[in-house]
């Protein structure tokens, strides 16, 4: 391979000279002529029978343009299952659904008018936890489940609101377990948390009265995706249709789908053509956009003396929310690998999605991997602790190397396991036992992870060059904060040999932006990095071709480097890119390269039994390791200096890897130690602020040791495999091992609080008296 | 009601009639058209609208412009020195101190303003100083760096 230029080197971002002078233009920020403000009125009820609604005041309010409810808006949306109206039709399904909406001149005046909406509700029983919600005879909190229309993956359940069941079977656990020393079976929970990304949600709408075409401006994280959505929900062909993308403030998984933009064009639709702006204040974004997936998790295993695992069943239950959202496919991708990365003979899983009356719960950062790693991973060490086994040991003798064959009958490729599992170990000192200071029990832990990614999905790139030699590359992912819009610069500007300023991403908009599946699943780097590297590529052929008769020369002869086409040993015969550009098709012409890149899969996931000979482009691999020190006395945890050891395949840009691990691992010291979105017994969201739900601030952090490592990923683009969601996945699980190694105790739910480590620690002394 | 005011805003003498209750946030976004500060609660917990007001570091949120007449204030787009960054944002690019970008206008005021005080902070001063300006993104480390090297630069340049 030839010597890579910019690839690799840990070049600073492209986007970050307009973040520093606040010149960047976010969708919470942007005015738009004439527009008028839109706000919402919400259910004030868990589950419940709409009896009437009168806007009859709100409508003479003065300053309002437009009051809109489902009657307005009788449009139904939703990805995997469409079964999420617009605007409530008939019944409410959770605290913070979206009942009714004013535009008006200004948002006070929206504010005020949406309060003058009277509605009066019949109350239904609320389901607020997913195994209650599925019990049988529970009410279905879908009455029409069975006629909305579903992607044709989906499994419905037998139980009630079961939404979607996922199921995994190989071998035969029962033999298993007959065939083992030890058989140990637990139950582990995870909250329900959000993703608090720093700008809260909005969206800008406007339908031109003359043509009936639909304008929508929001940061949405998979602009075509919405407009599949969008299309489908209001019957208009996708051309009718057009999502603009401004900049976007952190999504984490939250800013997919369709969330502020139903209520935006549902105004629109009332204000002759004056666009409108709906902004969602921050209690707004926690209760009325999306939260985490709750899972209980039931996991039983079977170990030989030796330390090898016969069999592994898992029963998980996810908490969905009123509405299906992305819970389906977080319960297929999330269930799938969930009894680890592990070589297991017989493995069954059951993966429940279930509707309850809560704020709806779908995609985020991790796609269920969090969750089954805090279960399995601390499963697995408990496992290791009754062998008598050192946790790190027990994982080197049974985790996935390459050319094993999957619990899911995928041949693996590529596994940097081992590797992340020895570095994340060194790290922190394995097996070197620090002493106890006064008060504090100190413990070490680690966990492990293998996430696949979406698939199959399919990215298109442009890339044009004009006769000055500037790039603009053409791609629909988007930039979340995560710097995409570094790495594929760099990919373009590796291909072409052009200085990385000369690089820039064109601004995104479905009508002239090729198609990208999603900005989600860790999956640009690998997709969008091919389709990008392919049209660079495309175009650099094409430039190669003009340039060849210029200089007399064959393509073979022909060289790129520095901007230029040169002659292979003629280094005195060169032209610039923009040179060759402009001679031949003048000062405004341009060279355009276009490409595609789509992984397929062999065939579907099998739905009786999961299997698949190719579940996912690729995997990523990461272990984390922490210290931690508990109080005994108060039950408090503190992490004292923590590791992560990613297989990223090939680090394009090595100082963005390190700034996504750091990132992700704070976000999972935080789910470890104190998120929680609290709802209460009423279905009602009880710390929907940033007073009440704990973010990890600079204070709360720890020592942190991002590692990379580089297991090359040979269909990736130079290797590389994707990074964005793992740097949480395994990180609760760690800590959780590493306090049970301090107190000798272990904490099945999360969050790791101190009243839960203090009460494990008193229930140990109580059973130790006793 | 509607007030008449006189601030200095990023170093201009700026005359303004603004309702009392307007929140300085959304004087400087919506009326001025200044929206680098950016709105990320409005309810003075994640620190991502930090301005300077008279030197000190404010939340804007929670500032009202009636009572705003003869303020110094100092917004991210006056954050520049002449037409070249300031230390700060140069050292938050070097750094990596940038992801979405969101809460960075509000993490540079206050980095500044703290750097104003003091020029040769600690890990944990510095840390102590931005508690109160949350990120989602970093994990704060190249934050904290950011502004140790800028500091840095700084002193060199006395």
């Amino acid at each position: 391979m030839e010597e890579l230029t910019i690839v690799g080197k840990p070049v600073t971002r492209v986007d970050a000279q307009e973040k520093v002078t606040g010149e960047a233009v976010y969708g919470y920020d942007l005015v738009l002529p004439d527009m008028l403000y839109g706000k919402v009125l919400f259910s004030p009820k868990a589950h419940a029978r709409i009896k009437r609604i009168n806007s009859d005041i709100a409508k003479k309010y003065p300053g309002v343009v437009a009051v809109v409810t489902g009657k307005d808006a009788p449009w139904i949306h939703g990805e995997a299952i469409r079964d999420k109206p617009f605007l409530a039709q008939d019944k409410v399904r959770y605290i913070g659904e979206p009942v009714a909406a004013v535009a008006a001149v200004d948002e006070d005046t929206a504010q005020a008018a949406a309060r003058l909406i009277e509605v009066e509700y019949e109350d239904l029983p609320a389901y607020l936890s997913p195994e209650d919600a599925c019990k049988p005879g529970a009410t279905p909190i879908h009455e029409d489940f069975a006629s909305y229309r579903k992607m044709n993956f989906i499994l419905p359940g037998a139980m009630p609101n079961v939404c979607e069941h996922f199921k995994l079977r190989t071998g035969d656990v029962e033999q298993g377990f007959r065939e083992s020393d030890i058989v140990l079976e637990e139950r582990y929970f995870v909250p329900t948390i959000q993703h608090a990304a720093m700008e809260p949600h909005s969206a800008h709408a406007q339908v031109d009265p003359a043509t009936g075409r639909v304008t929508i401006w929001v940061a949405n994280d998979a602009p075509f995706r919405a407009l599949h959505e969008m299309s489908e929900a209001l019957g208009l062909p996708q051309e009718k249709i057009r999502f603009i993308n401004p900049l976007q403030g952190g999504g984490f998984g939250s800013k997919g789908g369709l969330k502020v933009e139903p209520v935006a064009v549902a105004l629109a639709y009332h204000t002759n053509g004056r666009p409108v702006r709906v902004k969602f204040n921050r209690e707004e974004t926690f209760i009325s956009t999306l939260t985490r997936n709750e899972a209980v998790l039931y996991i039983k295993s079977g170990v030989k003396k030796d330390g090898t695992i016969r069999a592994r069943e898992m029963t998980i239950y996810w908490g969905g929310g009123a509405y299906a959202e992305k819970s389906p496919t977080v319960c297929i991708r999330g269930s799938l690998p969930g009894p680890g990365p592990y070589r297991i003979p017989h493995v069954k899983v059951d993966g429940y999605a279930v509707y309850t009356n809560k704020p709806v719960a779908g995609s985020f950062r991790g796609y269920g991997i969090p969750k089954v790693a805090w279960a399995c991973e601390q499963h697995t060490d408990e496992l290791a602790k009754r062998l008598g086994m050192d946790p790190l040991a027990f994982r080197m003798k049974n985790v996935f190397v390459d050319g094993d064959v999957s619990y899911w009958g995928e041949r693996l490729h590529s596994v940097g396991l081992k590797e992340t599992l020895t570095k994340a170990a060194e790290a922190i000192e394995w097996g070197k036992k620090s002493p106890n200071l006064r008060g504090l029990k100190i413990g070490k832990g680690l966990a492990c992870i293998q996430k696949p990614t979406r698939s199959p999905t399919m990215s298109k790139a442009g890339v044009i060059v004009n006769a000055k030699g500037e790039v603009a590359v053409l791609a629909g992912t988007v930039e979340i904060g995560q710097g995409c819009s570094t790495i594929l610069s760099q990919v373009a500007a590796e291909e072409l040999k052009v200085p990385l300023e000369k690089v820039r991403m064109a601004d995104l908009d479905t009508d002239v932006i090729p198609y990208d599946a999603s900005t989600t699943s860790s999956r640009s780097t690998y997709h969008m990095g091919n389709a990008v590297r392919r049209a660079a590529i495309d175009a650099r052929e094409k430039i190669a071709g003009i340039a060849a008769p210029m200089l007399e020369a064959k393509r073979e002869e022909i060289a790129f480097a520095d901007g230029k086409v040169w002659l292979k040993n003629h280094p005195e015969m060169s032209l610039t890119i923009g040179e060759v550009i402009r001679r031949k098709l003048g000062s405004e012409g341009k060279v355009r390269g276009d490409a595609s890149y789509t992984y397929e899969l062999a065939k579907d996931l099998d739905l009786e039994t999961g299997h698949s000979d190719n579940a996912s482009a690729f995997y990523m691999y990461a272990t984390q390791a922490a210290e931690v020190a508990v109080d005994e006395e108060t039950g408090r945890a503190r992490v004292l200096r923590m590791s992560a050891a990613h297989d990223v395949g090939k680090a394009i840009n090595p100082l963005n890897c390190m700034a996504q691990i750091e990132g992700g691992l704070a976000m999972g010291i935080g789910s470890a130690l104190h998120e929680h979105l609290v709802v209460d017994d009423k279905g009602k969201v009880r710390n929907p602020s940033f007073l009440d739900y704990h973010l990890v601030t600079a204070l709360d952090l720890p020592e942190m040791i991002p590692i990379i490592v580089e297991c090359a990923e040979p269909e990736g683009p130079y290797g590389a495999k994707g990074l964005g969601e793992p740097g949480l996945a395994p990180t609760p699980a760690a800590i959780g091992n590493a306090v049970a190694d301090a107190i000798g105790v272990r904490v099945y739910d999360l969050p790791l609080s101190p009243e839960r480590i203090y009460w494990a620690i008193q229930q140990k002394k109580k059973s130790q008296a006793a | 009601m509607k007030k008449k005011i006189g601030i200095t805003l990023n170093g201009k003498r700026t005359a303004l009639e603004v309702p009392a209750h307007r929140l300085l946030l959304d004087l400087l976004r919506d009326e001025i058209g200044l929206t680098g500060t950016k709105e990320g609660c409005g309810t003075g917990d994640c620190g991502a609208c930090t301005v300077l007001l008279n030197g000190k570091p404010v939340n804007s949120c929670l500032i009202f412009s009636g009572e705003l007449d003869g303020a110094d204030i100092v917004t991210i787009e006056g954050l520049k020195i002449g037409p070249e960054l300031h230390p700060v944002q140069q050292a938050f690019i070097q750094d990596g101190g940038v992801q979405c970008g969101y809460c960075t206008s509000g993490m540079l005021m206050m980095s500044k303003a703290l750097l104003d005080e003091n020029p040769d902070p600690s890990d944990e001063e510095i840390r102590f100083a931005i508690s109160g300006n949350l990120c989602r993104c970093t994990g704060y480390a190249k934050i904290v760096k950011a502004v140790q090297d800028a500091a840095a630069e700084l002193r060199a340049r006395r």
